[in-house]
């Protein structure tokens, strides 16, 4: 009991309190100056109307979608290929991993010169697009999606890892048998791992997009005047930040909060109920 | 491990035996190989880009064709302006300060109630490990607003106290820590308590290091985390001598910014990410399973 007692307390004071004491303030007025002043549920009522919250939705989903697809199938296709056996397999993995180890402020950093509008992306796409300066970052259209490569640029290595500790699972003796019984790589790949790999899908599906609806800190240090061009890539973690940090909008920022976190939640409980049991479920 | 490892080496005995050799130039090896190579080289490339023009100058960084090796060599002339533009060792020193205690208590702490959930039986023991899950399952984008506020009126914003204190323990550790404890044998427990030995010392003297490998693991992914993390710096330090290195160095990364220096940038990429990388090569295996077991990055 008194081994758990630090961490209980710990707990209590620095999550359970502000997650309560979060929903408290999105019911209210409160710009940090003044005591927070209970209004009920207009803040809610107001961003109903609030085109730049509506935006920063629609960015998110978007965001959620285009991501998280890419890496799944990525992700997966790599971890098929570093689970084969041939030389120089474990020093490819080391380079390949690299992705995953510096910050996402390095990331963007070194990004934002690959993405230069004549820099080194424009011209290795050059022979399929013909064109000498692309707008990565400035162009409406193309800015969420660059943004959309970098991430998954910096997180494939990741969910490879982990569907690689999954299909360590699948007992090399199913391979075998399938192997005997006449399947090339492919059927056992497609009637063998892959139905076997259901709980490490779900898990991997579950966290990336999870991960996806927090995005932040690329959106933060490169979207042209944080957010743009137009507001296109105003991600609800970023607009949480404008309300709060920038305009000290706390209850504002705070009811944008809930309506993420309740996204979120939706997608753990699909989760949760789709993992019943698995080796990755949280019970 | 190495008896789990040779039991199922025998029992699949023909083909894992096969496998433990390494395998010859075969052609679907070498097809394996070279889209092992192609996937290995493009997500490298961006690193190799980046520590090769932290030696560049500024004017080859843009170059076209590329410049695979720096040309206009500046040895450590982009890192000497780069100390000389940012506090770069204050930043260094303030995120190597904020990353120890955060491995220090997060892997003493995990223990500790990690421990107290898999060995003990009390009251309300289920309820209570079940809060400290359920954290995991907020993102800590809903708590910045409240914990800031809750940070503020402490009087703990832009202090050391704010950056740390906060972030200081993490239930994923408590979660991968009891799947550990429940391991440990009850009956090495209870001959310790026979010949005498107090609950605590029993902790520190059996339990912590019998956890070694699990906290080898925790240590290093709470460590890349820590090192990496950006928002909750960013939202609760405002002076530049508290600043760790993502926030500090954010700047370089704004395409907008009047003169831009982009080999100096590289430099100050370079060297924010080398702890973790020294981290990475040094500990490879506890690494990998911290972050396989975490599922978390970014």
């Amino acid at each position: 009991m008194y081994f758990v007692l630090p961490t209980v307390i710990f707990f209590a004071i620095f999550f359970l309190y502000p997650i309560l004491s979060g929903i408290y303030y999105s019911l209210t007025k409160f710009t940090l100056l003044k005591p927070p002043v209970f209004i009920g549920f207009q803040n809610f009522v107001a961003l109903l109307h609030d085109r730049l919250f509506l935006t920063s939705i629609r960015v998110t989903l978007g965001y959620v979608v285009g991501s998280t697809f890419p890496v799944w199938v990525l992700s997966l296709f790599a971890a098929v290929v570093f689970f084969q056996k041939f030389r120089g397999r474990e020093f490819l993995k080391i380079l390949f991993f690299a992705p995953v180890l510096p910050s996402l402020v390095v990331v963007a950093t070194v990004w934002v010169v690959l993405v230069n509008p004549n820099g080194i992306l424009t011209s290795v796409i050059r022979p399929f697009t013909g064109q000498a300066e692309i707008n990565w970052l400035n162009n409406p259209t193309l800015s969420p999606i660059t943004m959309i490569i970098i991430h998954d640029w910096t997180i494939v290595p990741f969910y490879m890892l982990i569907w690689l500790a999954g299909l360590s699972g699948v007992p090399e003796d199913l391979r075998d048998a399938a192997r005997v019984d006449g399947a090339n790589p492919f059927q056992t790949f497609l009637r063998i791992e892959l139905p076997l790999l259901r709980p490490t899908g779900v898990f991997v599906a579950c966290i990336s997009m999870i991960n996806a609806f927090q995005a932040f800190t690329l959106q933060y240090t490169i979207s042209p005047g944080r957010g743009g061009p137009v507001d296109v890539n105003t991600t609800m973690g970023l607009l949480i930040w404008k309300y709060g940090f920038q305009y000290y909008r706390m209850g504002d920022a705070a009811a944008v909060s809930v309506v993420l976190f309740a996204m979120i939640m939706i997608v753990t409980a699909i989760q949760l109920a789709f993992s019943r049991g698995d080796q990755y479920s949280l019970q | 491990m190495t008896e789990q490892t040779q039991a199922t080496a025998t029992s699949t005995h023909g083909s894992a035996a096969a496998s433990l050799r390494l395998p010859r130039w075969r052609p679907t090896s070498i097809v394996w190989f070279l889209v092992a190579l192609i996937l290995a080289l493009t997500f490298f490339f961006p690193v190799y880009f980046m520590v090769t023009s932290s030696f560049k100058g500024e004017n080859e960084i843009f170059a076209a064709p590329i410049h695979w090796l720096p040309q206009d060599f500046q040895g450590l002339g982009d890192y000497i302006k780069a100390f000389d533009q940012v506090p770069l060792a204050r930043f260094f020193f303030n995120s190597a300060l904020m990353a120890t205690i955060d491995v220090i208590v997060t892997v003493i702490f995990s223990a500790m109630a990690g421990y107290g959930f898999a060995k003990f039986h009390f009251r309300g023991r289920r309820f209570l490990f079940f809060c400290v899950l359920a954290t995991i399952t907020v993102p800590f984008q809903i708590l910045i607003v409240p914990l800031y506020v809750q940070v503020y009126n402490y009087g703990w914003a832009d202090t050391y106290a704010g950056l740390i204190i906060p972030g200081i323990m993490n239930a994923f550790g408590v979660f991968m820590m009891r799947q550990f404890c429940y391991a440990l044998p009850d009956e090495l427990l209870d001959a310790a308590r026979i010949d005498g030995a107090g609950e605590l010392r029993i902790f520190w003297r059996i339990v912590l290091p019998l956890l070694a490998p699990a906290s080898a693991s925790l240590a290093v992914i709470i460590f890349l985390f820590s090192w990496n993390n950006f928002l909750w710096p960013l939202i609760v330090v405002r002076s530049q001598q508290l600043q760790t290195i993502p926030v500090g160095i954010a700047g370089f990364a704004e395409p907008h910014n009047g003169q831009p220096q982009w080999a100096v940038a590289m430099a100050v990429s370079t060297v924010a990410t080398l702890p973790v990388a020294l981290l990475f090569i040094f500990f490879q295996r506890y690494f990998v399973q911290g972050l396989t077991m975490s599922g978390m990055k970014g």
